[in-house]
């Protein structure tokens, strides 16, 4: 599955919208199973920020583990925002620019 | 809705300009009148708005958001700068995002601005929802000639929002210094998302020097610099006061 951020907007700052953000794509994810690859696309983010980033990767994550792939993450506040989250949970996320 | 209608002469007195300026204002669209029966009015809203647009241009930014957080008594910030709700913060936080980014010396750091920027008015938010002291909501106003953002609000401060999870918390340095330098991964009893900590992250790499008060503690941070530099202020203030200069 391919998750296009850009769809949820390209200013993504609030953890109240990455948390509606969140709960509604959850609803697709249902049907998706965790050995299945999720990728996320950052493709036309402008902005980026662990608030929103918390709310929405930080779960999708702890279901898909290593089968989370997330791309396109040049954007300077993508890079630091998922930085700081993988410091936070003490991971290393797949990245494939 | 009734709109109140102020005639030429009385708009003149209430801006301190002549009837002869405001009939050139008029004719150059600075200021429009309204034309009724071939003379001019104007609606009492709008010279009150224009009437702040020209105090505030002729005002330091910095100075006016820490006017407003650290004045006794609490009073709406000007219209311009006033965001009552976080939809009114994401509304203002977009245009200058888009503002920044169409300055190409700024398009590498532009993204980063608006993050830490977002994460700070956020914060505000997110803390003080329904406890607001007297304002609810923040002041936020930039200035992209003189490279400045300006955050505000008369908040309950980091000391009282921390101490909800970190109860040995006792001074506002303590929690300043907490807040910008320790993980709290506890999502209980509120969800957080450890902004500061990224803004700590993002002003020590970049090209940004940062400027955070909550009571009396206040901090600086420069490029290339992780450390915090936390001091004791002459004055207190309500809830958070910042600066982001990029």
């Amino acid at each position: 599955m391919i998750v296009e951020l850009k769809k949820f907007g390209t200013t993504l700052i609030s953890r109240q919208s990455g948390k509606e953000a969140f709960a509604v794509f959850a609803l697709n994810l249902k049907v998706v199973p965790k050995s299945e690859k999720v990728i996320v696309d950052f493709t036309d983010v402008i902005t980026f920020s662990p608030s929103w980033g918390d709310e929405f990767i930080t779960p999708l994550y702890e279901k898909y583990k290593d089968n989370l792939i997330l791309k396109n993450t040049k954007n300077p506040s993508v890079e630091a925002t998922l930085k700081l989250l993988e410091k936070i949970g003490a991971i290393t996320m797949n990245n494939e620019q | 809705m009734k709109i109140e209608l102020i005639s030429i002469g009385r708009a003149a007195k209430i801006l301190g300009v002549s009837i002869g300026t405001l009939r050139r204002w008029d004719d150059n669209q600075k200021l429009p009148a309204i034309r009724k029966s071939g003379k001019r009015f104007y609606r009492l809203s709008t010279i009150k708005k224009h009437l702040e647009s020209e105090f505030v241009e002729n005002s330091d930014l910095v100075e006016l958001a820490w006017e407003w957080v650290s004045s006794e008594k609490g009073k709406e910030p000007f219209s311009l700068f006033y965001c009552s709700n976080s939809a009114v913060f994401k509304t203002k936080l977009v245009k200058m995002q888009n503002k920044l980014g169409s300055i190409s010396s700024l398009r590498p750091i532009f993204p980063l601005i608006t993050s830490i920027a977002g994460e700070i008015g956020n914060n505000s938010f997110d803390h003080n929802l329904g406890k607001w002291a007297d304002i609810p909501g923040i002041f936020f106003g930039y200035d992209e000639v003189k490279k400045l953002v300006v955050l505000a609000d008369r908040g309950q401060g980091v000391l009282e929002t921390l101490k909800r999870v970190r109860k040995k918390l006792s001074s506002d340095e303590e929690a300043l210094e907490v807040a910008f330098t320790e993980i709290v991964s506890g999502r209980s009893p509120e969800a957080r998302g450890n902004g500061l900590k990224f803004v700590r992250e993002v002003v020590a790499i970049n090209k940004l020097f940062l400027e955070f008060q909550t009571g009396k503690a206040k901090l600086e941070m420069k490029e290339g610099k992780d450390a915090l530099n936390i001091q004791s202020s002459e004055t207190s203030i309500q809830g958070c006061f910042t600066v982001i200069k990029f």
